[in-house]
């Protein structure tokens, strides 16, 4: 309840500053005077950052520029006049078109679309209709497309429990006979959830796109919008049935690259090209003249009537990074927690310390499946080239292939929702299930340097 | 139109302010470690990319209209990139990293100097849009230092209402072809340190108030040694507007040569775009009277250009008038529809432009669609035109042309209100050509990638205290002790070679006519001749005058030695010089003989001595070598001059 005669909250201040301003009357979103000494400032009083100095204030001046200033008991403060920042978009009157595909745009958080938030000075994420159709109109005339809000979280406080409700939010879109599904993901933890979200859709008759933006969308050169655009045709329109993720595939707003979700990794902290497909080609790309497919083994669409939600899981899995001077106790005190199952990322063709093999020991007495994966991203574990490989099989290391941590890492959580039988969890982990495996090994998924311009146009062209 | 060349700018309530753009000395950009480099030939890169851009909501929830138009431009952005001077960051690819604290620094020191009042006791970093793809972000990291300064203007205070620091714009490289949608950039500049110093615009009134405003705040860049020197290290904006106009933003203004006849062209734009109003006011025009009712008159031409007629009711003769030299009000129109939807101005047609003396005939971008008499008559017969109204015809692809008509109806209808605010570019011949509706305070909102930086206020004072003197105070001080003119301060800051002039008349004790000599006449003249006369030898040249090695009059005399030879000895000097010291009773036979040489009847009217003494001097200073003072043959000619009357 905000009414413009009640005090409220100066939003965002504490302590004696805060004390101050409410017992002064003095509102955020006010219009203030500050003298001190020769000093004269005037402008709105705005909420405060979170973390910040406690003891200073922030206004805007005239200009439109923020600057803060301390308040001490030299400082003195009035309120001039009021008015409520409001942040309102036009309303955007969608109208459905018949000859255009249906398409659901599931947010979980994200920054695809999002807004300024001044308690935390961080960017948050908006989700609504008006808000997403006003600031990429174009949408409304690609698909119809309809946003429905998940979650509002960023995407490292996921949690294996959202990516099965993500599903079951797929699993009912499809079962209302959408064309297609787009999820709005934070860039972060993306891969991870599309290779959940593989592995639970079993018989996935329709495109399921994971879509974000590395550049916030309260940003003029955001990649978001243009991201967002080609997910949804690619949800609506083309012939391919998988949990895929669309980014942009350089630093150029030119094409964007589709990929498989089990292969893909975000590979930079920040750029928008951040995402690439390991150890394979992308499955196509995407620009403004249309789809081009890489891959020949990609999935068709498929009738709904076989699909089914397979998402039975058991969290207790945790993942070890090996790394020289590793404590065993590390392992040791996984086995001592009660967990069901490890992923190690050893070093190489996926090696550990000896000096772990005692912990290895107890996993293997205590049927806990240990899978290995490589530090090195690209490639096959090979436990049986040197003697320490051979060694550690020996101790039920399980070869998880060329699968990626992640791919790994969701696997075994899916897989144990369903067997703790280490024969069944071994049989199920070496199987490809969703292109987490690959039986060959193509050296372009190597060679291809994908984002790098314009060579990657040249090498497109002419795989 | 009035004529520029013959205004009254207090009578026209002539207001004008300044935008000086600065950048500033540093080693590293703002927001990332790379080095200031800019590379020689703008188009030269190493990589290169695209973008496009989008307007993104205020803070308060509102589109800003200026980037409205901005968006509606649809520029496709080419950056060309280099290795060596950008990285991540300037395009766009990383957040930003710590500002320069430095650069902070000297936003405080500046605002110091400035008398500044209120400063930012807590550094908010802001973002401010643009879409014109000048910055890879779509926005320009800037932050306020202080506000409310001044600076002194021919006997009265200008204010500053702003000192800013913030990143500077990419360069634009290939310019010229304003209609293009593509545009390109080059990032070698994105990013380096800048400060805009903003004047209060009512301070102002005459041309030459602005000018000399500026060279004030450009005194302080000198002095404080904060300015970057070197070519396009300043750029400065101005707004103008007179009574009954509006503020025009003009941009990119180099060199203060150009500022009256700016100014001049200027006011009688929005002097001419006033009396249009009026006499559309006059006529009972009302908004309602325009619309987007445009008429496809493509069969008429041969092209395959698609033609659009809109007819303007009671405008007739208006599109005609002159706004600026050679250039009238159609055109004025055209220049933004061109900017925005892409069409060229030639390919834009008013009907006044075919009238016996159309000044539209004295433009450099005349209309080149084929319309002559006949024609118009066919056209007009279509739209079935009455005889006080005007039509405007675009011709280009469809989407764009339909666009540009709908942009023009759109000006026509403001100029009922008269002056439009806009951004303007500054042309070669004094004109200005519209670039975008001015932005407002909607597109500046808080960048949240870098936290709040705390300056306490003590810091302020630390920095404030340890600036020297202000130009202008300089200035008092030189002029009430030697009698210096503004230009001679300008020079000795400019060169920066005040402290040492200080240094050497304060406290070596040297004539300061001398040492100014030695500090700008010398240097400048030898540096005609490409030879530097360094720090180095301005100390040696200061003992050899203090020691008395030698005397003033030798100064230029032992400057090729000490040139050639840095630690040559005072013997050697003397030597060279082959310097005597010649006797009282030498002196004075050598000035009787040059008396006498001369002849003394000549020297008896006192017009004549002004004239021949200097000459008899210089002639005894030769054969003595200079090894007297000529205060001191001048003392002794009148003495003698004296003794003969």
């Amino acid at each position: 309840m905000t009414d413009k005669n009640t005090i409220t909250e100066p939003e965002g201040y504490r302590g004696a500053l805060r004390e101050r301003l409410i017992k002064d009357k003095i509102r955020t979103w006010s219009r203030v005077e500050v003298k001190k000494g020769d000093a004269h400032y005037e402008g709105l009083l705005l909420p405060r950052s979170q973390n910040t100095n406690d003891y200073y204030i922030t206004i805007k001046v005239d200009t439109g520029y923020n600057l803060g200033i301390l308040v001490d008991d030299q400082t003195t403060i009035r309120e001039i006049g009021y008015q409520k920042g409001h942040y309102e978009l036009p309303h955007v009157d969608v109208q459905f078109k018949k000859e255009f595909p249906n398409v659901t745009l599931l947010g979980t958080g994200g920054t695809v679309a999002s807004r300024l938030d001044y308690r935390t000075g961080a960017v948050l994420p908006a989700f609504t209709p008006d808000e997403l159709f006003s600031a990429v109109p174009e949408l409304t005339s690609t698909v119809n497309l309809t946003p429905k809000t998940l979650y509002q979280i960023l995407s490292e406080n996921f949690q294996p429990e959202y990516w099965v409700k993500t599903a079951e939010a797929i699993a009912k879109e499809i079962e209302s006979g959408t064309d297609g599904v787009v999820i709005g993901h934070g860039t972060d933890t993306m891969c991870v959830t599309g290779c959940a979200l593989s592995y639970f859709l079993r018989n996935l008759p329709i495109p399921v796109v994971l879509v974000g933006s590395q550049r916030s969308s309260d940003r003029p050169s955001s990649d978001g919008p243009r991201n967002i655009l080609y997910a949804s045709e690619l949800a609506g329109y083309e012939n391919f049935a998988e949990v895929a993720i669309c980014m942009h595939g350089t630093p150029s707003d030119s094409y964007n690259l589709i990929h498989r979700s089990t292969r893909c990794r975000k590979m930079h902290s920040a750029r928008r090209d951040t995402f690439r497909t390991i150890s394979d080609t992308p499955l196509g790309k995407i620009d403004d003249s249309g789809v081009t497919w890489l891959k020949k083994d990609i999935k068709p669409r498929s009738s709904a009537e076989d699909f089914y939600l397979d998402a039975k899981i058991d969290d207790r899995v945790g993942m070890l990074y090996f790394y020289p001077g590793m404590n065993p106790d590390l392992l040791e005190s996984m086995v001592d927690l009660g967990y069901h199952g490890v992923v190690i990322i050893g070093t190489g063709l996926g090696h550990v310390a000896t000096d772990i093999y005692p912990a290895l020991e107890r996993c293997q007495e205590e049927k806990i499946p240990v899978i290995m994966v490589v530090e090195p991203l690209y490639g096959f574990v090979q436990l049986r080239v040197y003697e320490t490989g051979r060694d550690m099989l020996a101790r039920g290391v399980i070869e998880g292939e060329n699968m990626l941590p992640s791919a790994a890492y969701t696997k075994l959580i899916w897989t144990l929702g369903h067997t703790r039988n280490l024969e069944e969890v071994r049989k199920i982990m070496l199987t490809n299930i969703a292109g987490e495996i690959t039986k060959r090994e193509s050296p372009r998924g190597f060679m291809l340097h994908q984002g790098t311009e314009p060579g990657i146009d040249y090498m497109l062209k002419n795989l | 139109m009035i004529d520029p060349a013959n205004l009254d700018f207090k009578k026209l309530g002539f207001h004008a302010g300044l935008e000086v753009h600065h950048q500033l000395r540093s080693n590293r950009k703002l927001f990332c470690n790379c080095p200031l480099i800019l590379e020689e030939d703008p188009e030269n890169m190493d990589y290169s990319f695209y973008r496009y851009f989008r307007p993104v909501l205020g803070e308060m929830g509102d589109f800003d209209p200026g980037m409205l138009v901005e968006f509606e431009k649809g520029y496709k952005v080419i950056y060309l990139a280099n290795e060596r001077n950008t990285c991540t960051y300037e395009m766009d690819e990383t957040p930003p990293f710590f500002p320069d604290m430095e650069a902070i620094e000297k936003g405080i020191s500046l605002s110091a100097y400035f008398h500044c009042s209120a400063y930012a006791e807590e550094v908010v970093v802001n973002r401010k849009q643009y879409l014109d793809g000048s910055i890879t972000t779509g926005f320009q990291r800037t932050f306020i230092s202080a506000r409310d300064g001044w600076v002194p203007v021919k006997g009265k205070k200008v204010r500053i209402t702003n000192v800013l620091i913030e990143e500077d714009a990419a360069r634009r490289v290939n310019w010229e072809d304003t209609a293009n949608r593509t545009v390109y950039f080059n990032l070698d500049r994105l990013g380096m340190p800048l400060t805009e110093v903003i004047t209060e615009y009512t301070d102002v009134d005459t041309p030459e108030e602005l000018i000399e405003t500026a060279m004030q705040i450009g005194r302080v860049l000198r002095i404080s040694k904060i300015g970057r020197r070197g070519l396009g290290a300043a750029r400065q904006d101005v707004n103008i507007s007179i009574s009954g106009g509006d503020r025009a933003e003009i941009k990119g203004v180099q060199n203060l040569d150009h500022f009256d006849i700016m100014c001049r062209h200027e006011v009688v734009r929005q002097h001419a775009l006033i009396e249009i109003k009026n006499e559309m006011l006059k006529r009972g025009i009302q908004e309602e009277d325009f619309e987007h009712t445009y008429i496809d008159i493509s069969h008429l031409f041969e092209d395959d250009k698609k033609y659009f007629v809109t007819v303007f009711p009671k405008m007739k003769e208006l599109f005609g008038r002159e706004v600026q030299p050679n250039k009238d009000f159609g055109e004025e129109i055209f220049e933004k529809s061109m900017l925005i939807t892409g069409i060229q101005r030639e390919n834009h047609f008013h009907s006044d432009e075919l009238a016996e003396n159309a000044v539209r005939k004295r433009s450099a971008h005349q209309c080149t669609l084929l319309i002559n008499k006949d024609v118009l008559e066919k056209i007009k017969s279509i739209v079935k035109i009455n005889p006080e109204d005007s039509l405007i015809v675009v011709a280009g692809p469809e989407r764009n042309a339909m666009h540009a008509m709908k942009k023009i109806v759109e000006r026509v209808k403001l100029a009922l209100k008269g002056v439009p605010q806009e951004t303007r570019r500054y042309m070669y011949n004094g004109n200005t050509e519209f670039l975008r509706v001015i932005h407002g305070k909607d597109r500046i909102y808080p960048d949240t990638d870098t936290p709040p930086v705390v300056i306490s206020l003590k810091r302020v004072h630390e920095i404030a205290k340890k600036i020297g003197k202000r130009p202008w105070e300089v200035f008092d001080d030189l002029n009430r002790r030697f009698q210096f003119d503004q230009q001679h301060v300008d020079l000795l800051i400019r060169d920066e070679k005040l402290n040492m002039f200080y240094e050497i008349v304060d406290k070596v004790g040297l004539d300061a006519n001398l040492v100014y000599k030695l500090l700008i006449d010398l240097p400048r003249e030898l540096r005609r001749k490409g030879i530097e006369l360094n720090n180095d030898i301005i100390i040696k040249m200061v003992h050899l005058l203090t020691d008395k090695i030698i005397i003033p009059e030798q100064l230029e005399l032992a400057l090729p030695f000490v040139i050639e030879k840095l630690d040559i000895s005072d013997e050697e000097i003397r030597s060279k010089l082959n310097f005597k010291i010649i006797s009282s009773e030498e002196l004075d036979s050598l000035i009787a003989n040059q008396i006498e040489l001369f002849g003394k009847d000549k020297l008896i009217s006192a017009e004549n001595r002004k004239r021949l003494i200097p000459k008899i001097v210089f002639q005894i200073l030769k054969k003595c070598n200079f090894s007297v003072p000529g205060e001191k043959i001048v003392e002794k000619i009148n003495l003698m001059l004296k003794e003969v009357n």
